[in-house]
């Protein structure tokens, strides 16, 4: 897909949320059908879908659902008659329509969720924590964090790519920080829609639409005798997702400007680096905030933000995070009486490092459950927690909880 | 080298599926009263349990491994790995079990072992079972309890001292499984009903020494393909599987149906149609679950045998007697187009449709009763339409001309 004639890439300026962002990204890669369920922060994204829709800028079928699982069946049956397809949810809607999640990942249908992340649940929190979207991380799912309504668009569109390619045909998670992102305003530049055609081809789901002239039976049922070779697709699907993924991202930079240099993480200021912060979504701002403070200082420290959860960027990662003398790994989320009583994403970071020749230490940090936020201080305080690992010979524990009271 | 003994209980579904477990149980228990170790499943795969479908139930019994080890060897495992003695709860089970598509026809005997014994509940000849029978490259026995299959409801046991007698005839076949004696101090003391004792003695006593011994070579070559199941990469992802293309026309096999699964093992009756009785009132052709009866040029239905489970609904909602008729599937050599005799040779048909029937109709009640029940059956001359007894379908067949025996009770509201 080579370009021709130059077009107008980025059309517009307009102060956007991460929700409105992603209702832009979901008009420019014109989805067919969205279907719709409010729980806040996703409820933001269905107001704003609607809305283009009512202002004549967007034509798409609207479907009000009866609850998240019919939410989610629908898309899945609309995605498997050929229809580009829209939804979302957060927290305990997201889980509440989990056997339909499920089985959208098992019948490979490419559709396109938004989670809001939020808190799962209790006494009615609604702030972020990445539980929610984490709980289809081994469901055959792509899933990927991001930090900026930018972001946010253009992985609408990204996601569709790499999500709708032959070689993949796996539902895709956008998450993002509830409250945080999805209700915070940044200029967002907006793509054309010539500049988006170039990059997202029709949904095209081959010999797999189900159509009259192509009578197929989906999902028939599958036991002991059928099961574990149907997750032996799904497990290839997903290593061909990660060459794919890096396609997809080629050919965005190409497109819209070099946006992505690394498709799965962003490494900032890891050079020299000899301590490293490691987490996902918008904590990435007070941790690059507190590298550049700690720098001023004299301190050898980087960020990494990871982008892409799954399909876990397992070679580059231990690439990356092996050249460091120590690591913290920033949850947002926590793993109930996990190894160490950590976090999910500190046993993805210790497992992928086990086989690296150069291990560094490792610790981990508990922070902004709930929706508390994670200020500067905090950051810089994570960070002296992981320059004493790198020197300490013996750790006596490997998660702290940073921002609980006590 | 541990000595474990294997028994599969071969049982059609749902009908059958508390005997099958019963007699499962009962096995455990009385081993483990001989100071043997035993333990008792059933093939998980067949659940969800369809009418008929061939299902299996298994109990092992070892006088000296323990518990987990028997577990190690026989348990959490599909199938059986190999049987030493096959039960077999219904005699038409002989012709070939598939109990789910991809699974294929599988001869009944396939798990039995050199030397071992199949235990078949019937009332035919060894030879008369044998001829459907794969042939082993071993010598085998069969032997058999007399009897009709035991059928009941899924959530009811029809107590009509099969399981006991069950019980009787594995003792005699092997006393080292369990012997008479514990059978009987079993069930002594577990139901305090001496009949029950003296049922296990009596199947003990008939099937003691009368075993057909079967000899390596004797018996059928299987004519059905076991198919092989394709490699993860070897077939579509998504869970796709192509439809058949919907296909219409008039005549035998006319409809387009699947092809990976022909259903028709699960049948222990299939319905035998007069069609010179026929007054093609589409009812079994409307009623069939299946869509096993295909429009004929001269507007009768055929049968499609290979689809065909044997439900019976036809047989029911027919109102013409003796025209749809349920008749033992042993009876029957093939699943070829009963139509096309009938156009080829109508009188021959007719008398070879009659000679299937016999003079004795058979039903499976069930829910309740204690066994099979029988009515005599009529035969009814070329052409001889008699609504059948019942008033509501009776109505329907006066409308239509047939006559009718008796006057036809009209409800209130007529």
């Amino acid at each position: 897909m080579t370009a021709t004639q130059p077009v107008t890439v980025y059309e517009t300026e307009e102060l956007l949320t991460g929700c409105q962002a992603v209702a832009h990204g979901v008009r420019l890669a014109d989805v067919d059908v969205i279907s719709a369920y409010p729980i806040r922060p996703y409820t933001e994204v269905m107001d704003q879908i609607s809305k283009l829709i009512a202002d004549g800028q967007f034509d798409a079928e609207y479907i009000i659902a009866d609850s998240e699982h019919s939410q989610f069946e629908i898309v899945k049956h609309a995605s498997s008659v050929g229809a580009r397809a829209f939804a979302g949810s957060s927290g305990t809607g997201w889980a509440y329509g989990f056997e339909a999640l499920v089985v959208t990942a098992t019948d490979r249908l490419p559709v396109l969720f938004l989670v809001g992340n939020r808190a799962l649940d209790d006494p009615g929190a609604f702030g972020v924590e990445h539980n929610d979207a984490l709980a289809v991380r081994d469901m055959g799912w792509l899933l990927f964090w991001v930090t900026t309504p930018q972001e946010a668009l253009e992985h609408v569109l990204l996601g569709y790519r790499i999500a709708e390619d032959p070689r993949v045909r796996m539902p895709c998670a956008l998450a993002m920080d509830g409250a945080f992102l999805t209700h915070s305003q940044h200029i967002v530049r907006i793509p054309s829609p010539e500049a988006v055609k170039r990059f997202l081809p029709p949904y095209n789901l081959g010999d797999r639409v189900l159509h009259p002239d192509n009578p197929i039976s989906i999902a028939p049922q599958a036991n002991e005798d059928w099961v574990m070779e149907l997750r032996r697709q799904n497990w290839e699907a997903a290593r061909r997702a990660r060459t794919v993924i890096l396609e997809a991202y080629r050919e965005f930079n190409a497109i819209f400007g070099e946006r992505y240099p690394t498709p799965f993480f962003d490494e900032y200021m890891t050079d020299d680096a000899e301590v490293v912060l490691i987490g996902m979504g918008t904590v990435a701002a007070p941790g690059r905030t507190a590298v550049r403070r700690l720098r001023k200082q004299g301190h050898k420290v980087g960020y990494v933000n990871l982008r892409w959860f799954r399909p876990f960027p397992t070679v580059e990662l231990r690439a990356c995070l092996s050249r460091f003398q120590a690591v913290g790994v920033i949850d947002r989320d926590f793993a109930h009486g996990s190894p160490d009583d950590g976090g999910a994403l500190l046993h993805e970071i210790r497992s992928c490092l086990y086989p690296a020749r150069n291990r560094p230490a490792v610790v981990n940090f508990i922070t902004g459950l709930g929706g508390r936020d994670v200020p500067i201080a905090d950051a810089i305080k994570m960070f002296e927690i992981t320059q004493q690992a790198a020197k300490a010979d013996h750790l006596d524990g490997f998660v702290t909880w940073i921002g609980v009271r006590e | 080298m541990a000595t474990i003994k294997r028994v599969e209980i071969q049982y059609r579904g749902i009908f059958q599926k508390n005997l099958a477990k019963y007699i499962g149980s009962d096995i455990v228990l009385i081993a483990s009263r001989m100071g043997q170790t035993g333990f008792s499943n059933g093939r998980y795969s067949d659940s969800p349990e369809r009418n008929g479908i061939p299902c299996k139930y298994f109990a092992f019994v070892s006088p000296d491994l323990d518990e987990e080890e028997l577990e190690a060897e026989c348990g959490a495992k599909l199938d059986i790995d190999e049987a030493n003695i096959s039960v077999v709860l219904d005699d038409t089970m002989v012709k070939g079990v598939e109990p789910w598509a991809w699974h294929g026809i599988r001869p009944i005997n396939e798990k039995l072992i050199e030397g071992g014994t199949m235990l078949v509940v019937s009332r035919r000849q060894p030879e008369e079972l044998l001829k459907w029978v794969e042939r082993k490259p071993f010598s085998w026995n069969l032997a058999i309890l007399s009897g009709d299959a035991s059928f009941a409801g899924l959530w009811v046991n029809k107590d009509d001292l099969t399981r006991e007698r069950v019980l009787g005839a594995l003792a005699a076949i092997d006393p080292a499984l369990i012997s008479i004696e514990a059978v009987e101090g079993y069930l002594r003391d577990k139901t305090h009903d001496e009949r029950r004792v003296q049922a296990a003695r009596a199947a003990y006593d008939e099937v003691r020494g009368k075993q057909r011994p079967v000899a390596a070579g004797e018996g059928i070559r299987w004519p059905y393909a076991i198919p092989e199941l394709p490699k993860w990469n070897q077939f579509r992802e998504g869970i796709v599987v192509q439809a058949v293309p919907r296909h219409f026309e008039i005549g035998p096999n006319g409809q387009s149906r699947n092809e990976q699964f022909k259903r028709f093992t699960t049948r222990t009756q299939r319905p035998v149609v007069r069609f010179d009785l026929c007054t093609k009132c589409q009812l079994c052709w409307y009623d069939c679950p299946d869509e096993c009866f295909d429009p004929t040029p001269d507007g009768l239905y055929d049968v499609n045998y290979e689809y065909c489970v044997g439900c019976g609904r036809c047989a029911e909602v027919c109102p013409v007697e003796e025209c749809i008729v349920m008749v033992d599937e042993l009876e029957f050599e093939d699943n070829k187009s009963p139509w096309e005799h009938y156009k080829r040779d109508k009188a021959g048909y007719i008398a070879w449709a009659e000679q299937k029937k016999g003079n004795r109709r058979v039903w499976y009640p069930f829910v309740t009763g204690t066994g099979m029940e029988y009515r005599e059956g009529r035969r009814m001359a070329e052409g001889e339409r008699k609504a059948v007894h019942r008033p509501d379908i009776a109505r329907s067949a006066q409308a239509q001309g047939v006559v009718v025996e008796e006057p036809v009770p009209t409800g209130p509201g007529d």
